[in-house]
């Protein structure tokens, strides 16, 4: 009977979505206040419901009821407990059921604290979360039900792709579609904004917290989904320019320049259609990666079904958001009132350059995703435009970006002076020098590579800290007198300089992997030794073990010095999942410092040895731990809940120049 | 089925509650000048700020005087809309409202739900008696021991013949091989191996298939399946002619309600037939799958072995009361009543005689017009 109520509750849920995209809207429309108020208690019943629904789903997956064929399609009843919770979403039709239970969740949250918004505003914005609603509902109640029955029901079922069961299906897609959603909200914003035909100063005051909570969401997402394939897949590559990466990767990018360009608009009310457009563009992405990975185009991991009807659907909703929006955008943006002025050379001007940047770089990795799709639907070629396309033209975009990045935060807004702010920034240029200069001869003579990207990097975390020097007044004031004005200062001071650090801390774990890793490919035999940049590892042997729903050979190595004195050991095994008798591979990872060795097994050989491939990754941590920084500083951010009005600066008079 | 019916029109109703909800209100003030309250909020901050000296009086004087323009600018377009009276569009949007809900959720529903469907958890359907269980049910109780219990050879002497029948012919293999290992081996399990590796192999009686049949034949010279096994080893090698005169004489030894009988007419008409495809094809795959289709039999053995299974098990551990009372009903239902008696007899004693789980034990029983004599 639960199942039936879940299912139940979603048709339920999809109904009410509709009443949410419409009365709200006529009221909206006829100015009529008790047809507005619609909207608030509609998306929290709606809100309810679907949370019915997917529990009662979880339930299912907890109970092993088989006769739910979505349960019987990724369950198997030996499953650890964890899986078969995160088992929900680890396929098509209950992934789907989470977005929208993510969706309904911000629009219920919207709804609860939106009381000070205007009444048409807030009607307008639960009306286009409503559609949205209301489109993914009937998709997944018209093409992907998780509540389809199976009579007479099954014994046993097919179990989860064995990929999938680890830790990482429980953190690495809800953070992600906590981020994709998340957006969706200034995407209706920006929506309701064009229906009405005005933005006012509670648009931007409310956007900018909700486009950093999906952008630190989406960080987090990204990053957990980066270290699971490092881990998992087996072959120590962390980012492969893959399309459903990118998929998520674009929606980062433009929701990067988002948040910048709402920075600029919630304090100096300037590009304030620009920053609209954006917003489109942003929740579009996010839609569009949803379509790739959705609708069978791409084969992965993540393409957990190929149906065309779903990929058809998908299509569907996507040209009529988009298109919808965009039209929307043409017919009103230019009733949008232009915000404040301001100079070229200022924190407006380089937050501009930021988002000329990025859009740029975000255009740049959509062309290389859609452009073998292109190819392949139109000749039928398959083509492959993988990492050298993607290094060479969005790293190029990206050093300069990288190199500016520091200069934001210093200068003033309205006008600024770029002069003044090289001089403060000469300490951290002193440092990536430095930092460069010792890894080219210290590290790697060979490698330019290797010494301009650790320099940057260096530049990048020392410029963005040269901030909190500048606000504290160290070295000029005492380290005491430092430390209290610090204590003093707002959480978004933090969150610019930890956020743009952590950027540093990911670009030298970046560098340090790239140009310095260590691969060892060999055959070895029990006591046969491997040395991998300075550590010894000795094959240990082959052990089987069992687990719940698996069978693994686990094979045994102890580490050691180069001088000999044991550094502890690793172990690394190939698994086959009884079920549907799938093979895994097992990386073995040891961490010393932020540096990892990686240990990965290879078929084994005729003569008893087996092929082992070992990594020596130098920093490699550093890539995650700098993302995990940047989430830091955006939680920072987002803490500081201060009205923010961008006032020109007027604490250094001398530097000021006239406009 | 009433009561999810009852569920669901409770949710309806909630559903539809939500709708109503702001006509039931009475009607507050149309928005006032919104933004100018959040810039009076900037201003107040700005003054908090300054207080706390979180910023300097002249940063304060200078954003005090944007927000200042802004509120001019806000109040220059700020129109006044005051919410107009509900006309009849509005009371006619807002019964459609009312209205779409249940029909669309109902209809909705209907259309795409089963709700006669219960729920099917996979420990509840495993827990019911055996005797309820479908066959592929009793299989899974079966591997699900087995799985915890690898070493119990009675448990795959029972389930190896069922995997033959079923059709899981690599799975026979591997629950022959364990009986064999466990138990010793006979006839039978050799006979039943050689066909399972007959089945793997695609209908073809391998090398490896052969020798099972023979080790079988040297146990039991009688045994039916390893004679007609080996008998079509000779015809796929070719040797049709001894193949047929081995069948004949089987045939003529076999009683007369032996179901390998018909299987053998079979096969000499095939081979009869067509010597030439005979060779290329094994013949007889679905003739002896006929011959040994899960009867009546098989599955009363089947259920057998399974309540054995608990019996065995309550030997270990006499304090199960649920066990107790699941053995008991299993026995009544077989129409095993003796079995029944020892067994509430034996739960009794395991129990404790005074303990309040063996009276419950006892009144159990009698529902099943089990009950232990006077003498007791």
């Amino acid at each position: 009977m639960t199942v039936e109520i879940g299912h139940f509750a979603l048709v339920l849920a999809f109904a009410l979505a509709i009443v949410q995209a419409t009365v709200p809207l006529l009221g909206a429309r006829l100015g009529n206040a008790r047809l507005m108020a619609t909207a608030a208690p509609t998306a929290m019943a709606g809100f309810a419901l679907v949370t019915l629904s997917f529990c009662a789903l979880v339930a299912a997956y907890v109970a092993s009821d088989f006769s739910v064929a979505n349960v019987w399609q990724n369950s198997h009843s030996l499953k650890p407990m964890l899986y078969k919770v995160t088992g929900t979403w680890g396929n098509h039709e209950g992934s789907m059921l989470l977005w929208v239970l993510i969706l309904v969740l911000f629009g219920a949250l919207v709804a609860l604290f939106s009381g000070n918004l205007p009444a048409t505003l807030r009607a307008n914005v639960l009306a286009v979360q409503g559609w949205i609603g209301a489109a993914f509902l009937l998709f997944i109640l018209a093409t992907s039900n998780p509540f389809a029955r199976l009579t007479p029901a099954p014994i046993e079922g097919r179990d989860l792709n064995p990929v999938l069961q680890d830790i990482g299906l429980a953190v690495h897609p809800p953070l992600l579609y906590l981020g994709y959603v998340g957006f969706s909200i200034s995407f209706s914003f920006a929506v309701a904004a064009l229906i009405e035909g005005r933005i006012d100063a509670a648009w931007a005051r409310w956007v900018r917290p909700w486009v950093l909570a999906a952008w630190i969401f989406l960080t987090g997402g990204i990053a957990m989904g980066s270290y699971w394939a490092y881990y998992e897949l087996g072959w120590g590559g962390f980012w492969f320019w893959d399309p459903v990466e990118n998929a998520s990767f674009m929606p980062w990018l433009a929701g990067t320049a988002l948040l910048h360009s709402a920075l600029v608009m919630e304090r100096r009310s300037a590009l304030k259609i620009w920053t609209v457009l954006l917003a489109i563009l942003t929740f579009s992405l996010s839609l569009l990666g949803t379509f790739l990975v959705r609708s069978g185009v791409l084969t992965s991991v993540h393409a957990f079904a190929t149906d065309p009807a779903r990929g058809v659907f998908i299509l569907i909703i996507l040209s009529i958001f988009i298109g919808g929006a965009l039209s929307l955008f043409a017919l009103r943006a230019s009733e949008l009132k232009a915000g404040g002025v301001f100079q070229p050379i200022s924190r407006e001007g380089a937050l501009v350059l930021n988002n000329l940047f990025l859009s740029t770089a975000t255009a740049t990795v959509l062309i290389g995703t859609l452009y073998p799709l292109a190819i392949e639907a139109l000749t039928g070629d398959k083509i492959s435009v993988g990492a050298p396309f993607f290094n060479l033209t969005f790293g190029l975009l990206m050093v300069p970006l990288l190199l500016i990045v520091p200069f934001g935060p210093l200068l003033a807004w309205k006008r600024g002076d770029l002069a003044a702010v090289s001089q403060r920034l000469f300490a951290a240029l002193g440092i990536g020098l430095v930092v460069a200069l010792a890894s080219f001869l210290f590290v790697d003579r060979v490698s330019v590579f290797a010494a301009s990207g650790c320099g940057l990097a260096a530049w990048l975390i020392a410029g963005s800290m040269t901030d909190l020097a500048q606000k504290s007044g160290y070295p000029k004031v005492g380290a005491g007198v430092a430390m209290r004005r610090l204590a003093g200062l707002p959480g978004a001071a933090f969150g610019t300089v930890l956020a743009h650090a952590g950027l540093g801390v990911t670009l030298l774990g970046l560098v340090s992997v790239t140009a310095l890793e260590v691969e060892r490919f060999v055959t070895m035999k029990p006591g046969e030794t491997l040395e991998v940049a300075g550590r010894v590892l000795t094959f240990e042997g082959m052990t089987p073990l069992r687990g719940a729903n698996f069978v693994e050979d686990q094979a045994r190595f102890s580490i050691a010095g180069a001088d000999g004195k044991s550094l502890g050991d690793i172990a690394s095994s190939k698994r086959v999942y009884t079920a549907r008798r799938m093979p895994t591979t097992e990386a073995g990872i040891r961490t010393f410092g932020f540096s990892q060795l990686y240990v990965s097994l290879g078929d084994p050989t005729d003569d008893g040895g087996v092929v082992v491939r070992a990594w020596w990754k130098p920093n490699v941590t550093l890539i995650w731990l700098g993302a995990v920084v940047v989430m830091i500083g955006g939680g920072f951010s987002l803490a500081d809940r201060r009205l923010r009005v961008g006032a020109p600066a007027a604490r250094r008079k001398r530097t000021e120049r006239p406009a | 089925m009433t009561f999810f019916w009852i569920v669901a029109a409770l949710m309806t109703a909630a559903a539809c509650f939500a709708v109503i909800w702001p006509f039931l209100r009475p009607s507050d003030d149309a928005e006032a000048g919104h933004d100018v309250e959040v810039y009076r909020d900037q201003l107040a901050e700005v003054d908090r700020d300054l207080t706390r000296g979180a910023i300097s009086p002249a940063e304060a004087e200078e954003a005090k005087a944007e927000i200042g323009r802004r509120i001019l600018r806000a109040a220059e377009s700020e129109s006044a809309a005051a919410s107009r009276a509900e006309g009849r569009l509005t009371r006619v949007a807002a019964t459609l409202a009312i209205l779409f809900v249940p029909v669309m959720g109902l209809g909705g529903y209907l259309y795409l739900g089963s709700p006669a469907v219960p729920d099917q958890a996979l420990a509840a359907r495993l827990a019911t008696n055996p005797s309820e269980n479908s066959i592929d049910e009793l299989i899974a109780r079966a591997e699900r021991h087995l799985f915890e219990n690898p070493q119990d050879g009675r448990g795959w002497d029972v389930l190896a013949p069922i995997y033959l029948r079923v059709g899981r012919a690599e799975d026979a293999v591997i629950a022959f091989r364990n009986t064999i290992r466990l138990n010793g081996t006979n006839a039978a399990r050799e006979a039943g191996l050689g066909d399972a590796l007959f089945r793997v192999a695609g209908s073809v009686v391998t090398a490896e298939a052969r020798e099972a049949f023979e080790r079988a034949m040297e146990l039991d010279r009688s045994d039916p399946r390893a004679r007609f096994f080996l008998a079509l080893a000779l015809a796929q090698q070719g040797d049709t002619e001894r193949a047929a005169n081995r069948w004949r004489a089987m045939y003529e030894e076999l009683p007369e309600d032996s179901p390998w009988r018909g299987t053998i007419v079979q096969a000499l008409a095939r081979v009869q037939e067509d010597p030439s495809q005979q060779q290329a094809r094994g013949p007889s795959a679905q003739d002896v799958e006929a011959a040994a289709e899960l009867s009546q039999e098989d599955r009363a053995a089947m259920i057998g072995g399974m309540v054995a299974q608990l019996d065995e098990r309550l030997r270990d551990n006499p304090h199960d009361a649920a066990g107790w009372q699941r053995l008991i009903r299993s026995y009544s239902v077989l129409g095993r009543a003796d079995d029944a008696r020892a067994a509430l007899r034996r739960g009794i004693d395991g129990l404790g005689i005074e303990s309040a789980a063996a009276a419950e034990l006892v009144a159990f029983a009698a529902g099943f017009g089990i009950e232990l004599p006077e003498s007791q």
